[in-house]
């Protein structure tokens, strides 16, 4: 007993020894002692994973966390709207291409989504001066802006920048007839089969992964539910390349051209391209042309705000004065083009072989091999260069003027009741059996619909002589796959052709596979998280919010993405190259916690 | 003729020889030893397939340990079952060999080892075993922590603080042996006995056990009656499967404590990159998941929540529906009849639907957590309590305190409910199990336990998404998961066992 007794003692000092020599995980710092801050976020449980990486960064940095994830985008708005948070985190992505949309919606007083709300005359006045500016003098704008809105002010914390990812069969498809638009929707007329017998038989398949479709009308909704279908079923007169370079393939122009003063925008109309419609489940070609009063009907739909009570995209169109068919040619020689000086008649028939003989307002008349064509213009209320990349949106989408009144007449567009009233493009009625009620202008015409996916046949007037954008692929499928797992699972087993968005997760296990190719590319999708700038809220200090900026740490979350994301500095760095770099800085952050609790000052 | 005979007697012999063997705790725990030390051995083996050296000598340990193990077991085997009908000193020797092998983590060669070395053992001596067991067990865990770049800063007095603590379990194992085996323990045990009931702080089920044992059988009056209660222990003890499973669960909960002190808790949870999706390593034993946390010290940190969630989330609605069950019971009638009716509304709704319709009205935190899956047990709590109540509310012993005046809340307390405890035990312990299952499967589903927070749910839902580029972040926690469900059931099953009055 007495051996045990001294055994055990001995164990205890040579085990106290060791502990007094133990080495401890805290390492001393420099920092200015605060007062603990607490940080509430907001997220979506879609964003968990950017939550975690901030909720790390921001303990790391000495705040006390608070989690707020929620189930989905209702309650984030419900939670946001009553000012439940410190920071909540979203994204944006500017489908457009330019930089007005980039910013306007997100930072003007005035703009949908500004979220804070972030109300500063300074940033509403930058936003403003860039619309009007051509390209090269707006990016000296837009960098102001961006230095003001993140650098000095704060406002808006900036995560990273997505990398757009997809997936196709290679042994299915050609690779040439993938694109990978950066701002755009996928474009369906290109797809090609390597083996061209199956363009009559073989249903190409696509997914996105929500069934809960909004609308088919181009103009009652800018969202990820029918962005795709409406930019397929609807042709644009302009269009954006892969660069979000302007461009007038598979548009419904030959060519178009911009005045002098840059309010004045002219497009050359085809005469190849008929409406759809569906009879007996099958698209049919209804021998009617989109031409010119279809596109003037439809862009002044789309600028109305009073259109329609459920009318979501007319901020896009407002800077628009007047969309009218130019009937005398002489208008065309006269007005100087914008670039090149020249008549704008000589950058119009740049675009095509017959030159431009005469010109008309009635359909039957058109005969562009003859030389009669029809020229749209549209006037914006200011100089406005911008607006081609809001005419190239979806919402800009060219309907059939009779068969949008036949649905639309029935009712008062400002009294219109979704319960009650049957508007053009209503999905539950399209789902529903409607399919007649749609004509679609664009490459594909919807055939069925329900809620596993959506049929589609290709429009047999969509410029069946033109070899380059006539769609080959004669049926397509939009299957809805709820989640992303599931849909790489989905692609990875042969029941889907082309997967829209890979998981930076995924990419190496999809890429594993020979017959899979993944396209990278960067993209205008941002993640940033808005601050709660409401009255009473401790971000309105300047200082709180650059304490939290300067605690980020962009590299964790390229880390966390396999490299898939970029940094980013604001909405506008995917567009301009303004040069700002975020950096972390603890101490920088310290000092203006510090700042804000008042116990240093400059 | 003589064939059929001699078959019979072949088979009559083989009987008898089971029988003997059954009987034999030697043989028990040596034949599981080398099964599961085989079992692991052929794992590790297949982890080093690939030539890492880490996994090679895991897998060589494991491989002497069940081939050491297994030639013991034939020997035991042999010598039971032959003429002498009983373990030989010499092979008793061998025992010593079994024991440094908990050095490895395979703690039933250790049990097998002490179950052998010792000829007399009685339950204060298997209990003093597990409990040694358990406190080696935290140090040996704990020094894996030795393999990362830093400790907790209270590590060394941690592992001293145990190592100190193991001493003394040891130095208890001598006194049970030399004070225990008597009718009732020596006076001399008495400190012994209140040390080792204070082992119950340090989540020490099993020295907390052999405490109140010794205390039990010192303070009971009448010698020559056996105290119920530690009869049922003692039952419960010769099932191995169900010490085993008790050995997981109680071992769990100590470490929950334990990693207090030897466990760095910001490995668990701040992220870091550097070792994002790391392979198992000795720094690292089951890797690191996609944010670049130690998913070893996250499913440690996860034992303490879930063990937390799923044994209030157990024992709360036994409370409440014990209390309606037994108060139905015993009235009976309108009172009965109003109970159960709102119970069966409640039982109505499937258990995990109604977890998920109170955490979406309530939000996501771990009070709600409990709250909701505790209400939907309530009304089979209340049910077993009634059914058993209504057997044992008739019996004459109730009669004859109800003709003494006894007040209802004395006879409900007093004699029916400790009459009608025994099936309750079993379905609470049997419930914690699925309870944990519960807490983890609403994590998984992302409402449960917040996201960031270790808990085995969660770190399994981290780890699903890597299944095919990384299983190990799924495999261990869901390993961890199936362990511990299965060590409440088999602790269940034996308890069940143990309280059935006709195995006695």
């Amino acid at each position: 007993m007495k051996k045990i007794i001294a055994l055990a003692l001995a164990m205890v000092m040579a085990f106290s020894l060791v502990a007094c020599g133990g080495g401890s995980s805290k390492e001393e710092s420099e920092l200015i002692a605060t007062n603990p801050e607490t940080i509430k976020i907001l997220a979506q449980s879609s964003s968990e994973a950017n939550a975690n990486i901030l909720r790390d960064q921001l303990s790391k940095a000495g705040f006390t966390v608070e989690m707020n994830t929620v189930p989905d985008s209702a309650s984030w708005r419900q939670q946001r709207e009553a000012g439940n948070y410190d920071i909540a985190l979203t994204g944006w992505t500017t489908v457009t291409g330019n930089v007005d949309y980039a910013v306007r919606g997100i930072y003007h007083s005035t703009g949908n989504y500004n979220y804070g709300p972030i109300l500063d005359e300074k940033v509403d006045q930058l936003i403003d001066k860039g619309a009007e500016e051509t390209a090269a003098n707006a990016a000296v704008t837009y960098t102001e802006l961006e230095n003001y809105l993140v650098t000095e002010m704060a406002y808006t914390l900036p995560i990273y920048a997505s990398m757009k990812m997809m997936a196709y069969n290679n042994e299915l498809l050609t690779a040439e007839g993938i694109f990978q638009p950066k701002s755009r929707p996928g474009r369906w007329e290109m797809y090609e089969y390597v083996d061209a017998a199956n363009n009559d038989t073989r249903k190409l398949t696509l997914t996105q992964t929500s069934s809960a479709v909004s609308t088919l009308d181009p103009i009652q909704a800018n969202d990820g539910t029918m962005n795709t279908l409406s930019g397929n079923q609807y042709i644009k007169i302009i269009n954006l390349s892969d660069d979000d370079e302007i461009m007038t393939d598979s548009s419904l122009s030959h060519a178009y051209a911009v005045g002098e003063g840059n309010a004045t925008y002219y497009f050359l109309l085809r005469d190849d391209v008929h409406f759809a419609k569906t009879e007996n489940g099958a698209a049919v070609d209804t021998g009617v042309l989109v031409a010119a009063d279809d596109v003037v009907f439809s862009l002044n739909r789309a600028k109305d705000k009073e259109t329609i009570n459920t009318h979501k995209t007319n901020t896009l169109h407002e800077h628009m004065e007047k969309i009218e068919i130019v009937t005398d040619i002489e208008e065309l020689k006269t007005v100087k083009d914008s670039d090149t000086g020249a008549a704008i008649i000589d950058t119009l028939n740049a675009g095509v072989e017959v030159p431009v003989a005469a010109l008309t307002a009635v359909d039957e008349e058109v005969n562009n091999a003859a030389g009669t064509y029809q020229v749209v213009k549209v006037t914006t209320k200011y100089a406005f260069p911008q607006v081609l990349n809001y005419l190239a949106h979806q919402s800009a989408g060219i309907l059939h003027k009779e068969q949008v009144e036949l649905y639309n007449s029935k009712f008062d567009g400002m009294s219109y009741d979704p319960n009650k009233d049957i508007c053009y493009g209503d999905y539950a009625q399209v789902k529903g059996g409607m399919t007649d009620m749609l004509w679609c202008s664009g490459p594909y015409q919807l055939i069925k619909a329900d809620d596993y996916g959506i049929e589609y046949e290709k429009n047999p007037g969509y410029m069946p002589e033109d070899e380059r954008f006539a769609p080959s692929i004669k049926y397509l499928y939009m299957k809805f796959i709820k989640d992303t797992t599931s849909a790489t699972s989905a692609f990875r087993a042969g029941e889907v052709d082309i997967l829209g968005s890979v998981n930076a997760n995924d990419v190496a296990t999809v890429e594993g596979d020979a017959k899979n190719t993944v396209l990278k590319r960067s993209s205008n999708g941002v993640t940033y998280a808005v601050f709660n700038l409401l009255e009473g809220s401790k971000m309105t200090d300047v200082n709180m919010r650059k304490a939290v900026l300067y605690a980020i740490n962009q590299d964790d979350f390229v880390a966390y993405n396999n490299g898939y994301v970029m940094p980013v500095y604001s909405t506008v760095g995917t567009l301009v190259e303004t040069g700002n770099v975020h950096a972390q800085d603890l101490v920088k952050s310290n000092h203006h916690l510090a700042l804000a609790q008042g116990l240093v000052t400059e | 003729m003589a064939n059929t005979m001699s078959k019979k007697e072949a088979l009559y012999a083989k009987k008898v020889a089971n029988r003997k063997l059954s009987g034999s705790l030697e043989f028990t725990t040596s034949r599981l030893g080398y099964q599961v030390s085989a079992a692991l051995a052929l794992v590790f083996w297949f982890f080093a397939r690939k030539g890492s050296v880490m996994w090679m000598g895991v897998a060589a340990v494991y491989t002497v340990a069940a081939l050491l193990q297994y030639v013991i077991c034939k020997k035991i085997v042999k010598e039971v079952t032959g003429e002498a009908n009983a373990v030989s000193p010499a092979t008793r020797k061998l025992g010593w060999l079994l024991l440094p092998f908990v050095f490895v983590g395979d703690f039933f060669l250790f049990i097998a080892g002490c179950m052998l070395i010792k000829n007399n053992k009685n339950l204060e001596y298997q209990l003093s075993v597990y409990s040694t067991l358990v406190s080696i067990f935290i140090i040996v865990v704990s020094m894996l922590n030795l393999f990362k770049e830093t400790q907790a800063s209270t590590f060394w007095l941690g592992i001293g603080l145990y190592g100190l603590y193991t001493v003394l379990n040891l130095v208890v194992m001598q006194a049970v042996r030399k004070y225990t085996f008597g009718k009732k323990p020596d006076k001399k045990f008495l400190p012994y006995a209140y040390i080792s009931v204070a082992g119950l702080a340090l989540g020490n089920v099993f020295s907390f056990l052999l405490g109140i044992v010794a205390l039990g059988k010192y303070y009971n009056k009448n010698e020559e009656v056996n105290v119920e209660w530690i009869d049922v222990i003692r039952r419960l003890f010769r099932n191995y499967m169900a010490c085993i499973g008790m050995f997981i669960v109680i071992f769990l909960l100590s470490v929950s404590v334990a990693s207090n002190l030897t466990f760095e808790y910001a490995i668990a949870i701040d992220n870091n990159f550097r070792v994002r999706l790391a392979a198992p390593s000795l720094m690292y034993p089951f890797g690191c998941d996609d944010y670049g946390r130690c998913v070893f010290t996250r499913i440690i940190f996860g034992a303490r929540i879930s063990l937390l969630v799923g044994m209030i989330s157990t024992i709360l609605p036994c409370l409440v529906g014990g209390m309606l069950g037994a108060i139905a019971g015993y009235y009976g009638g309108k009172i009965d009849n109003m109970i159960m009716r709102c119970l069966d509304v409640l039982a109505a709704v499937p258990g995990i639907l109604l977890a998920i319709a109170i955490i979406a009205a309530l939000g996501v935190s771990t009070v709600n957590l409990i709250l909701s899956l505790s209400i939907g047990g309530i009304s089979g709590y209340a049910r077993t309590v009634r059914a058993q109540v209504l057997g044992v509310a008739n019996q004459e012993f109730v009669e004859a305190a109800k003709a003494c005046g006894a007040k209802d809340g004395t006879i409900i307390f007093r004699h029916i409910i400790p009459n009608s405890l025994a099936p309750v035990i079993v379905r609470v312990t049997m419930g914690m199990g699925s309870a944990v299952l519960s807490t983890s499967s609403l994590s998984y589903l992302g409402i449960g336990v917040e996201a960031h927070i270790p808990e085995w749910g969660n770190i399994l839902k981290a780890g699903s998404k890597f299944l095919e580029t990384n299983p190990y972040i799924a495999i261990f926690p869901g390993i961890a998961i199936i362990i511990i469900v299965l060590s409440f059931n088999f602790f269940g099953d034996g308890l069940r066992d143990a309280l059935d009055p006709k195995l006695k």
